[in-house]
């Protein structure tokens, strides 16, 4: 069994502040990005069709998931597994097809930047990622388009908002594993353009995100977005929580070895999908860092914050389209459906 | 391994063999693995450590190392202990954090002990724990390992064996490791250098800077890495292992300094050793320490 992660806080950084939710003054300010549709700020900002953030959600990235799904693209195969997860993440594709997204700006974990919150700013990243750590399940060849323009205009928005940034324009810098999963189970098309921000912490000096710093991240990536009035699905890449089987025994896709770690694990994770379904966002939001605490959950890599801030915390939406373990790792896939919504 | 380097390699153990795995240790290092050591235009201090990487990585061929023992804590993991077997490993790392400096983009062209690596993992497996052995094309190989061997061994004259630093392995695993390859390397006749790439005081300085900016990032974390490393100067390394998880609190310290409990396993460095360097390294601290054999 593994044991607890032991979690020492960075300092936070002094030089950032906050815009408070719901504020679009800076749109005035800016004036938005020429040759792009922005709406007044004081007018509605978007409605069934409009720009903006159509949707949120919560996309964990195990690589069992996308080892189950036998692509093309990944060398290993499988015989399955994991279905459930891999049902909702089925359901959920169908929805994001209905809201004809322009574009899905993802935060995942595994893209770990030292210093600052990276922006891939390549505009066709393609390469062969091997997994570091299940190497034996994912080895893809991965190919796609980002949304050039979104993608500076966050990393330039983030860093007027106190941030320390960089744009990543290096062809050479391999897709991370959980950006390609994550991505892969929302879109395994590809169709659909991204942008890919990186995590700022560091598991081998044992630091982990400042969720102050996604927050005002996740608000950075909403400006950008409304600003060149791109219609947009954030999603976050988490798991839950996050103590693991140590060994792997026998054949990975066996769901005989599959069930939470342990019963506290699980009813923390409950607790917090509870307040997703509920719509008690507000609740939520203070009880992550507590549901961090309790369950070593990987949301300490800030990328539900982040997701959440995007969207403004919105009370009376959220919903939980499933939740399953992963080597005893909690997953839930979840969704903000935000149309129709200021 | 050509039968000219065992030759001599033979001579060099049994003259300095004396018993258990003793003769099988050309020595130990705990080097940084920041890139800033491969900088083309480093800071005055950056370039010191740089150059006492280097030095080492001679004594540790003059002392007969036939094959580099690594552990580096950037190759994190969290199932097992993974340990390489791929028998060549090339390609070029592009840093995912330093992509744009010059030292952030690393071709690479390493040979494995193969027989080594796997006696190791043997060896690991009979302690009870797990080795996970890998050998995928395209692997990806972490950046501290390229800066430790291509400064310690910039000609690529010797062949190397990994093994990857479990988050969550306690420090009797990680020691465990040390004991392991020592073992290993007995069972084979090999004479091993062993490596712990590690840095020590992990505060990052959160800003771009200029190499002539850098600084420890705090005075605390700086009087714990001088502390620490005059404990190992004066060969006090049961007191180190005693401070480390006040340590790794109170400094910060990279992967709680369980990369020293790699060499203590080996059983060979319970005794003064040599402080070559210390410096910042982006606001973290980094030292060079070598124990002869
Ligand atoms: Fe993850």
């Amino acid at each position: 069994m593994s044991r607890a992660f032991p979690v020492i806080s960075v300092r936070a950084m002094s030089s950032v502040f906050k815009v408070p939710v719901g504020d679009r003054t800076w749109q005035r300010r800016t004036g938005g990005s020429p040759g792009h549709p922005t709406p007044a700020a004081d007018e509605p900002v978007r409605d069934c069709r409009g720009p903006g953030i159509v949707a949120g959600i919560l996309a964990p990235h195990p690589p069992q998931l996308l080892y189950a799904e036998n692509p093309s693209q990944n060398e290993p195969t499988s015989e399955g597994g994991w279905e459930v997860l891999r049902w909702a993440y089925e359901d959920l594709r169908r929805r994001i097809r209905e809201m004809e997204p322009d574009v899905i700006v993802l935060h995942a974990p595994h893209w770990i930047t030292m210093v600052g919150h990276h922006v891939n700013c390549v505009p066709n990243p393609k390469g062969f990622s091997v997994e570091p750590i299940f190497p034996h399940l994912l080895r893809y060849r991965y190919d796609f388009r980002t949304d050039v323009e979104l993608a500076e205009a966050i990393a330039d928005q983030a860093s007027d908002d106190g941030l320390v940034t960089r744009k990543m324009r290096n062809e050479g810098v391999r897709v991370d594993y959980a950006t390609i999963t994550a991505l892969h189970l929302l879109s395994p098309d590809w169709d659909i353009p991204v942008v890919s921000l990186s995590a700022n912490n560091n598991p081998y000096f044992y630091s982990t995100s400042s969720l102050d710093q996604m927050e005002i991240l996740g608000e950075s990536a909403r400006k950008a977005i409304e600003g060149l009035g791109r219609r947009a699905i954030v999603a976050g890449s988490n798991s839950l929580s996050h103590l693991h089987w140590e060994r792997e025994l026998g054949l990975p896709e066996d769901m005989t070895y599959e069930h939470a770690y342990n019963h506290h694990q699980y009813r923390w994770d409950m607790r917090l999908l509870d307040l997703i379904r509920a719509g008690r966002t507000r609740e939520l939001r203070e009880m992550i860092p507590e549901h961090i605490r309790q369950t070593e959950s990987e949301t300490k890599a800030g990328s539900l914050s982040w997701m959440l801030s995007a969207l403004g915390w919105p009370e009376d939406v959220g919903e939980v389209l499933t939740y399953g373990t992963v080597i005893g790792t909690g997953n839930a896939v979840c969704l903000w459906d935000m149309r129709g919504r200021q | 391994m050509n039968d000219t380097m065992n030759d001599t390699m033979n001579d060099t153990v049994n003259e300095g063999a004396t018993t258990g795995t003793h003769g099988h240790f050309a020595g130990a290092v705990l080097m940084p693995g920041m890139p800033q050591l491969l900088a083309a235009d480093p800071a005055p201090v950056w370039a010191e450590l740089t150059a006492e990487s280097k030095h080492v990585g001679t004594l540790l061929r003059d002392a007969g190392a036939e094959t580099l023992v690594v552990l580096s804590t950037q190759w994190f993991t969290v199932l097992g202990h993974q340990v390489q077997l791929d028998p060549r490993l090339r390609g070029v790392r592009v840093d995912e954090n330093w992509y744009d400096f010059d030292y952030g983009t690393m071709p690479y062209d390493l040979r494995t002990d193969v027989e080594l690596a796997e006696q190791w993992a043997k060896e690991i497996e009979r302690t009870g724990l797990e080795a996970r052995r890998t050998h995928y094309e395209h692997f990806p190989i972490d950046t501290g390992m390229i800066v430790a061997t291509g400064l310690l061994d910039p000609a690529d004259t010797l062949p190397v064996v990994q093994v990857s630093c479990n988050l969550y392995a306690g420090v009797e695993a990680i020691s465990t490791l040390g004991r392991a390859v020592m073992d290993a390397a007995s069972a084979v006749g090999r004479r091993v250098a062993v490596v712990a790439v590690s840095g020590l005081s992990s505060g990052l300085i959160q800003q771009w800077i200029t190499p002539g900016e850098d600084h420890v990032e705090s005075a605390r974390n700086e009087e714990w890495d001088r502390r620490v490393l005059g404990l190992l100067a004066e060969g006090r390394f049961g007191e180190v292992m005693e401070l480390r998880e006040q340590y790794a609190r109170e400094a910060q310290a990279d992967s709680q300094l369980r990369a020293l409990a790699f060499l203590e396993g080996t059983g060979q460095v319970n005794r003064p050793a040599d402080v070559r360097a210390y410096g910042p390294l982006w606001g973290t601290g980094g030292a060079v320490v070598h124990w002869a054999p």
